[in-house]
């Protein structure tokens, strides 16, 4: 984690240096490790245990992307040790040019697009408050990341004329949630059974939980006050046009 | 260890192998879901059948997790270019690579084109008629439904009615939800399929675990993929699939008829299989650019493509992903994703102010598919994204599935960049039309109405697209399609291709099993054909009969239900 952000205020005190944030307390995904197969297990575990050496982007580069991914799947309520490793599993595809199959016409090569766009925030940062972006106040960051969401780069740059802002966000949303929400601390976070695999599942219906599975436990929790990332009603009544891989679903 | 095809079956050994220089019988080009079925039947029939498949053949316990990102290699992630106005997303979802193909990640869902389909242009004026009809197919759709084998309803009341021959599976938390909204609007909907897995153990294959992660590869061995359906019948009856063996280019004589395959092996070395005729089952992108990569004198665009159509009508039917949040845990992670559906909306109504329609399908993304989709169809990112996907266990997702009309502009070619063989890669153009603009407005905002019906406390969706099929159509006339009805080329008396790619309109029904059951037929048609089609230059278009015969283990005693 890079720096981070203002408390996170919740009825019953501050969410912060959680273990496990979400609704299943006490739900492990890892817990159940035994009654899977030996490939997922073994691919699982070294996502736990295995954290790659950054080897495509340079030092600076992946401080400032760093800075970045922190701020578009944050984790500050999450304790040092849970905190799930991001930028390595983004730094492996791309060191690897392990690709997902195309490349919009109007779109640069994957490892160019993340070059131009770490060069463009970082003179946005700097024209819009004369900083590079590490040292802004993660409010700061939110702003200039958040235009990039929006599609209107606030302040403009060059990148954006050449490289579709929209295109290269789905691009790097899509590469952060495949890091985050495959690993089983996550999991364990949304209350997803995980592996299922040689035992399967029978409770179908009505949400129930299997044996092994915890019901849901909420409470409420607030984002850091000087938050621009939370949802916006709004953005999803949008034309919301595909812009991302398409594994998995249909 | 054995090389395992599921929990129950091992790869049948020793698998014959030819050598190059051997003049085969036939080369396919794509052992995926057609090309599975052709070397199963051209093997069985005594053919020298080699499938070369350009991914790996294999082994489910070794290769397959019960995981989406360590499923990456299951589809074709070679790079693509695409654009047009609405450009496709490819690799993931749309293409499979290894034995077995597209059926490996494909959902499942098995239902049958409609007659309609097969008339599209006499009935409604656009798109194309296909040069044979739902009836030719009929025999080939109940005899699949039997091999690979389809669960589903009893009764399944559109298009021509039918049963299946396993039982409906129990239905989950998005079932309910499709099928609770329906109920509420007095729309019909099934549950339980037509879906290509089983519902209870079938020969060497055991039932459904009801453990979600279909796309994934079926570990369970319920969900049908040639791999574990046609492919080691093949083997056993002596045909050979050489795996990591990527085609280049189909080499043509001065007679102009085809005499073998140019492929890079494991080793990335050039070599030739010889053969007496080919069959290219590589799909509605790598079939057009490999036909397209062959160009040659007297075939300067393209390889059988004197009707300048080879590469066009490329189609993907509209996917729009509709997801509600209920206050209820719906746990949309059990279950096969494919399990309840509605076509009541699949035929042409002219009050809705466009020809065509649309299908309303169950579909279940894992959290990193699903926040994904939530990042596209909410704008979710940041403390947002943590937020949403928090609640994963209160959504619920309904997919269209629309049928897009054949549109010329829409096209595979070939693109500047190369691979790593140094081919040129395929450049993809998609576009909507009119037509397909309002049929997606009007699926999307049908699904959505399900969606609250159903009780939903937010409604939300993302617009997209599934399947692909088209860009080698099928077609009577030769000056306006590159194949005929039996996926013979026009041009080139032993060259054939037969798999998606070939479909002249898509329906609104998934491709899988139509794809198969053409394979099927067209099988049938060459093995009635017999030597001829090495030697003879004779285009025979009467129907064969079809061959009981010829099918996998397990499929006698197998039987679609009564329904009249």
């Amino acid at each position: 984690m890079t720096k981070k952000s203002f408390p996170l205020l919740a009825t019953g005190g501050e969410i912060k240096d959680l273990e496990q944030p979400g609704y299943y307390a006490g739900y492990s995904t890892m817990g159940q490790k035994k009654n899977w197969e030996k490939a997922t297990r073994a691919v699982v575990t070294d996502r736990l245990e295995k954290t790659s050496q950054i080897r495509f982007f340079s030092p600076a580069e992946a401080a400032l992307l760093e800075a970045v991914i922190d701020r578009v799947l944050p984790q500050d309520d999450r304790t040092g040790e849970r905190t799930i490793p991001i930028l390595p599993i983004l730094d492996e595809r791309l060191y690897k040019n392990s690709l997902n199959g195309f490349r919009y016409e109007d779109m640069p090569p994957d490892q160019d697009a993340y070059r131009f766009a770490i060069k463009a925030i970082e003179e946005m940062a700097l024209a819009r408050f004369q900083q590079p972006l590490v040292a802004l106040t993660v409010h700061r960051q939110e702003l200039i990341l958040k235009s990039l969401h929006d599609g209107k780069p606030d302040p403009q740059h060059p990148v954006w004329q050449t490289m579709p802002v929209h295109r290269f966000w789905a691009m790097f949303m899509e590469d952060c949630v495949t890091a985050y929400y495959s690993h089983p601390w996550a999991w364990d976070e949304i209350g997803f059974g995980g592996p299922a695999y040689p035992r399967g599942y029978m409770r179908l219906e009505n949400g129930l939980p299997e044996p092994w599975e915890k019901n849901e436990q909420r409470y409420e929790w607030n984002a850091p006050v000087d938050s621009v990332s939370q949802l916006i009603e709004e953005d999803a009544s949008l034309e919301q046009e595909s812009l991302h891989g398409h594994g998995g679903s249909h | 260890m054995a090389h395992r095809l599921g929990p129950m079956q091992t790869l049948p050994s020793p698998m014959r192998k030819f050598a190059d220089q051997d003049a085969i019988d036939y080369c396919i080009v794509g052992v995926g879901s057609a090309g599975g079925v052709l070397v199963q039947r051209l093997a069985r029939a005594g053919f020298r059948v080699v499938g070369l498949e350009a991914g790996p053949f294999w082994d489910t316990e070794k290769d397959w997790v019960s995981d989406e990102k360590g499923s990456h290699e299951l589809y074709w992630n070679d790079l693509r270019i695409t654009g047009g106005t609405h450009p496709l997303a490819l690799g993931a979802n749309n293409s499979g690579r290894g034995v077995g193909g597209g059926s490996v990640h494909w959902a499942a869902f098995a239902p049958r084109f409609h007659p309609s389909d097969f008339r599209v242009y006499t009935e409604d004026g656009v798109g194309t008629d296909w040069p044979l009809s739902y009836w030719d197919l009929k025999p080939y759709y109940e005899l699949l439904e039997r091999e690979i084998p389809v669960a589903g309803p009893a009764w399944f009341p559109w298009g021509d009615p039918h049963g299946h021959p396993y039982g409906p599976h129990p239905l989950g938390g998005v079932g309910d939800v499709l099928v609770r909204g329906c109920t509420k609007l007095g729309i019909r909907s099934v549950a339980g399929g037509p879906v290509a897995i089983l519902s209870a153990s079938h020969g060497d294959r055991p039932h459904c675990i009801y453990r979600g992660f279909c796309l994934q590869g079926c570990k369970v061995g319920a969900k049908a993929s040639t791999l574990i359906t046609h492919v080691p019948d093949a083997i056993i009856h002596g045909a050979e699939i050489r795996a990591h063996s990527m085609a280049s280019r189909i080499s043509l004589r001065d007679d102009g008829r085809v005499d073998g395959v140019v492929y890079f092996d494991r080793e990335g070395k050039e070599r030739f299989q010889r053969a007496r005729a080919v069959i290219v089952s590589g799909y509605a992108i790598e079939t057009p650019r490999l036909l397209l990569n062959s160009a040659c004198p007297g075939h300067r665009h393209g390889l059988a493509n004197s009707s300048g159509t080879l590469g066009k009508y490329l189609m993907a039917q509209a996917g729009n992903v509709v997801a509600g949040r209920f206050e209820e845990l719906i746990r949309l992670y059990k279950a096969p994703p494919a399990h309840a559906l509605s076509e009541e909306f699949y035929e042409t109504d002219p009050r809705r102010g466009f020809a065509r329609g649309f299908a309303v399908q169950t579909v279940g993304p894992l959290p990193v598919a699903f926040a994904k989709h939530m990042g596209a169809a909410m704008g979710a990112w940041g403390w947002g994204m943590r937020r949403v996907m928090m609640d994963y266990n209160h959504w619920a997702t309904l997919g269209v599935l629309g049928e897009i009309l054949p549109w010329e502009d829409n096209r595979v070619e070939l693109a500047d960049e190369k691979d790593q063989h140094g081919l040129p890669v395929a450049k993809v153009t998609f576009n909507l039309h009119d037509n397909d603009k309002k049929l997606i407005e009007f699926g999307k905002n049908k699904v959505m109405e399900i969606m609250w019906a159903a009780g939903a406390k937010q409604v939300v969706q993302e617009s997209r697209f599934a399947h692909l099929v088209g860009a080698v159509r099928m077609g009577s006339d030769p000056s306006t399609s590159v194949v005929d009805k039996f996926g013979r080329t026009h041009d080139i008396p032993n060259l054939f291709v037969c798999d998606g790619s070939i479909l002249p309109t898509q329906g609104s029904a998934n491709p899988g099993l139509t794809i198969q059951a053409l394979a099927a037929r067209t099988a049938d048609y060459l093995i009635k054909q017999g030597d001829a089609v090495f030697f003879s230059n004779r285009r025979d278009l009467t129907e064969p009969e079809i061959r009981y015969d010829l099918s996998p283990p397990y499929t006698r005693f197998k039987g679609n239900p009564r329904i009249a």
